[in-house]
Order: structure tokens, then sequence, then C-alpha cells
């Protein structure tokens, strides 16, 4: 009966245990976060979020509304009899829509949570039957739809690749309607302010989980998700633009030209080495003083960026960048060389090499 | 210097033939650029690393838009060639790999030509709880009206019964569903006459 106590809901899974991340990968197969070895099927995801790691503060209400920006949660209960560490609890979160369950557990596993970090992976041991059942069915759809658009995308692939793109996000895929775009604009500011970091995800290590993002969106009710989705234009259902994204947010506009042709993919150490092929290429300009849009150049050492902190409220993030607006503002007046547009650094990349004092 | 989707497959493949011990010779032809992936490789062990590429190849499979390449790169024949391997783990990556491609038409009829059915079935006695769910899930996705007799034999459908009584409720719904929804009654009651007279079966995965 050692298979049967331990595979019930409620008790702990082997499933549910947090492996050990990878240290061995080769260089190109890692990826941007440490991963364990494991290989994801439809039966070990599921609607249902066991989430470990939870303070015991009494913060259900927030850890559920933290999920909430993530879809329509059906359930969620404390798990009183689940084995925690100590002043920790555990709890379930059924999201209506797989989807927005996949979405979730990415964005919330590791996560920071009052002072917490929480683990959270799926709990498919709670599915009745006929939640099973409907689990293996709409894969079966999926697959069949994705593997019917992929023939229609072959064929308009010829045309060029980034019509395509936006003309199956458009037309073909029915969840991805105009009024999702619209969603995007009132996100709220969890859900934004990670746009930044799901880009990493979407990294060739081949776990489903990033590609997930990219084409497995066939929830037409997760309007922030395919929001997201739309929005992406290098985004196609059968072509991984499965390049790299630098991590940080402001960046994103350095690596769109890398998408010209839009079925590459390139690893992380290119990427890399682009970058600083660009910097470099930028620094140049500075030494020589000359730039090409006239902006003054200012040579010196490069102080750090301010990090774009994630307050995880909206108010707290206008507010900080309130402050930090405010803070270059007085930077800028005191250096007398450097006349900053707070625009300009996120408009042209080669203004972001410039130094400054 | 850009790597395309194909290319980081084939580059996987290459590295899973390159730890390969035993390669055949299908396996041989289809090692290029055997060097650059090697030499990282050398740094740990083979088994390792071997078992880290299947894994990443079985995610990849996930992904419809990947099947094309996959079966370019005949990592289907990969997929079932691993199966009777003795490492469980690369048993487990390699079924869950099939599980997760096999609803595709194509890969279907080419696993089921392959005559992919009978080392899926023997994975259900594997000690792996993975493994056993994936081959279930597999067998489900298999099941065609050609293919019914051979997915669900008898001894298949006696072997369901005793999962669908199992306190692991993933194995028990799963194979309820198998149960209900691909096995016709009567083929459940003559498994259930037939499990009557047998009191030792496979023994149930481990958890």
């Amino acid at each position: 009966m050692a298979a049967g106590s331990s595979g019930g809901p409620g008790a702990p899974c082997r499933h549910h245990a947090q492996l050990g991340a990878c240290e061995s990968r080769a260089k190109y197969r890692e990826g941007w976060r440490p991963r364990a070895v494991k290989v994801y099927t439809i039966n070990l995801e599921s609607r249902y979020l066991l989430i470990q790691g939870v303070p015991a503060l009494g913060v259900m209400k927030e850890l559920v509304e933290q999920f909430a920006l993530y879809g329509a949660i059906e359930e969620y209960h404390a798990l009183d009899e689940y084995p925690a560490e100590q002043f920790t609890e555990v709890y379930l979160i059924k999201f209506k829509k797989l989807q927005c369950a996949r979405v979730a557990k990415k964005k919330m596993d590791e996560r920071s949570f009052f002072g917490s970090l929480l683990h959270v992976c799926y709990a498919p041991e709670f599915e009745t039957v006929q939640e099973t059942r409907e689990k293996l069915q709409d894969r079966r759809k999926y697959i069949a739809k994705a593997t019917n658009q992929r023939d229609c995308f072959v064929l308009k692939k010829v045309e060029g690749p980034k019509k395509t793109a936006s003309k199956n996000s458009e037309h073909d895929c029915p969840w991805s309607t105009s009024g999702s775009h619209v969603a995007l604009d009132s996100d709220p500011a969890g859900f934004t302010s990670s746009h930044g970091v799901s880009h990493n995800t979407v990294y060739p290590s081949g776990n489903p989980n990033q590609s997930l993002l990219t084409s497995q969106h066939y929830d037409n009710s997760c309007a922030e998700i395919s929001g997201y989705f739309g929005q992406n234009t290098s985004l196609t259902p059968s072509v991984h633009p499965g390049g790299h994204l630098p991590p940080a947010p402001l960046m994103q506009h350095r690596t769109v030209p890398a998408y010209n042709g839009i079925d590459r993919f390139m690893p992380r150490t290119t990427h890399l080495q682009e970058r600083k092929r660009k910097r470099e290429e930028g620094n140049k300009f500075s030494f020589i003083g000359t730039s090409e849009d006239n902006t003054e150049v200012v040579i010196g050492p490069q102080l750090p960026e301010i990090p774009k902190v994630d307050m995880d409220d909206e108010s707290l993030n206008t507010s900080a960048t309130l402050i930090r607006n405010k803070l270059k503002e007085v930077a800028d007046s005191v250096s007398t060389t450097s006349v900053e547009k707070p625009e300009s650094s996120s408009a042209k990349p080669l203004v972001k090499q410039r130094r400054r004092i | 210097m850009e790597l395309g989707r194909l290319e980081y497959l084939q580059a996987l493949v290459t590295e899973f033939q390159v730890t390969d011990s035993t390669g055949n010779k299908r396996r041989c032809s289809l090692s290029l650029s055997v060097s650059s992936v090697s030499s990282h490789t050398r740094r740990f062990s083979f088994a390792e690393a071997k078992e880290q590429v299947l894994a990443n190849l079985a995610n990849f499979a996930y992904d419809p838009s990947n099947y094309e390449y996959l079966r370019q790169l005949q990592v289907l024949d990969l997929f079932l060639d691993m199966l009777t391997e003795d490492n469980e783990a690369l048993v487990e990556f390699a079924i869950g790999g099939l599980c997760n491609l096999c609803l595709d038409k194509i890969n279907k009829e080419y696993i089921l030509e392959a005559n992919g059915v009978e080392p899926i079935i023997n994975c259900l006695s594997s000690s792996n709880e993975e493994t056993v769910v994936s081959a279930v899930t597999t067998l489900m996705f298999l099941t065609t009206p050609q293919s019914r007799a051979q997915t669900t034999a008898l001894p298949v459908v006696e072997c369901m019964l005793r999962f669908s009584l199992s306190a692991n409720t993933r194995l028990s719904n799963l194979a309820s569903i198998f149960l209900q929804d691909y096995c016709s009654p009567p083929q459940v009651e003559e498994a259930r006459n037939l499990s009557k007279h047998t009191a030792v079966g496979i023994p149930l995965p481990k958890d």
C-alpha cells in the first residue's frame, strides 16, 4: 500500500518534492533560471495548484488576490493536514482554466511572499475522474487544432513571417482579440511588472512551461494573458522566437531587430556577445565624443542603472516611478554635461551607452 | 550566429548520440558537429548528460510546433528505443516524450507502425509512478479503431482494473477513464473474471 497512502489527495506526493536544480548542464542547454531535470506531461499539469511555504500570518486573502491576477479562481482553501514547515501553511487553489494555472505557477513559484519563498506545484491528485477526463480532452482538442494550424502556417510562412504572426494572432486565433489588448493596458501591477521576467522564460531548455506562453494559449477567457500574447508580434503558434531577451524590460527594444528571421532563436551566450558588441560600439561613439543623434556624450564610469523594483502594487509603483524620475531630474540639473531625456533611453539603444558621471 | 529551432534540436540529438555508448549505425549517421558539442559534455558523466538531453527533447515534444522537427530528427525512434533501457530515468523521460507527442495524427500512426504499443504496455509494470502514469495516458491517446485490439488487450484491461483501485488518485483516475472510455463493458467484465483467479498481479508503482 505504499503507493496508495501517499498518492491520495491531502497526502504529500512525490511529484511535489522540489527536485534539486541541475548543476551539470552543458552550456548551450542552460536556461536563465536553474532548473531540475524533469519532463512535463499533461498528467503532471492541473488546474489545482498547491502552494507551500505561505507564512502563517493569516494572509490567505492576500495570497488568493495574488493568484487571482492570473485568472479566475474556482476554489481555494488551506490544507491543514498537509505537512508544512514550521510557521508556514499550505494552500490549495483551483483555477477555472488550466492555462491560468500554468501562468500562475510560473509566475508565483519561488516568489517571495511576506518574507517567505513560495513553492507552487500542480496538484493533479485533487482532480476528480471527470476533471482528469476533461483535461485530457482539452489536450486532445488543442493538439488537433494546433496541428491543423501548423499546416496553414507553413503555407503562409512564405509570404513573410512577420505578417503571419500578426495574422495568426488576429484572425486564426480566437483567443487574441483586440479587446484583450486593452486589457493589458489596465493590467494589474503584478502582471505588467513581470513582463520582463516572462520574456526570460522563452529559452531553449525545452521545458513545456516555456513554450506555453508562446503556443499553448488555448484559453479564450484569460484576457490578460491573451492580451500579453497578442501584443507580442514575434510570437507565432508554430514557430518559437526562442530568442533570449535580456532580463531588464528596458532592453526589450534592442532585441527586436534580432527577429528579422523570426524562426531563429539565439542562444544566450550569442545574445550576450551581441549585447557586448553593441555596447562596445556605443562606447566607441562616446570616446570619439560624437553621437549620431547629437545628444551630448558623457565619459566616465557608468553607474549601474537604478533597478526597476516591483512594489507589487500599482499605486506604489507609480509613486516609486515618480520618486525615481525626481531623483533623475535632480541629478541631471547638478551635472553640467548631461541633459538626459528620460524618454530617449528607451527609444534609442545607442543613447543608453552614454556614460554618466 | 543565430541558431534555429531545428539546429538546436539537432544539437540535442547529436549530443544524445555522442553520449550513447551503444550507438548503432543510424545514430552515427546523425552525428554532426560532434566536436563542438562533446567538449561540453566531457566535464560530467555521459549518463547524466543523456538523461538531461532526453528530458529536454521530451519537453520539446510537448509543443506541437516542434513535431515536424522531431520527426525529421527521428526523435520518435529515439524515444521508442529508450523504452527498453535499464535506466529508469531514461524510460520515464522517453515515455513522457511519447505521451507528449502521440496525440498528433502523424506521430500516432508512426508509433503504431513502429510497433510501439508493446514496449509502452511493458511500461505499465514499472515501479516508477511517472512512467506508469505516462504509459496509461499514452495508451489512451494511441487508441484508434485499428489499434484498439492491441491497446486494450486483456492483460492491459486487467492491469487498469487494479490501477483503478489504487489509492494513488492520479493513477486511479486515469485507469478509470481508460476503463470507462476506451474499453467495452464486456471487455472489463472479462478482465474482472480473469483477475478473480489470479491473486498476485504486477506490483503497483512505488511512490
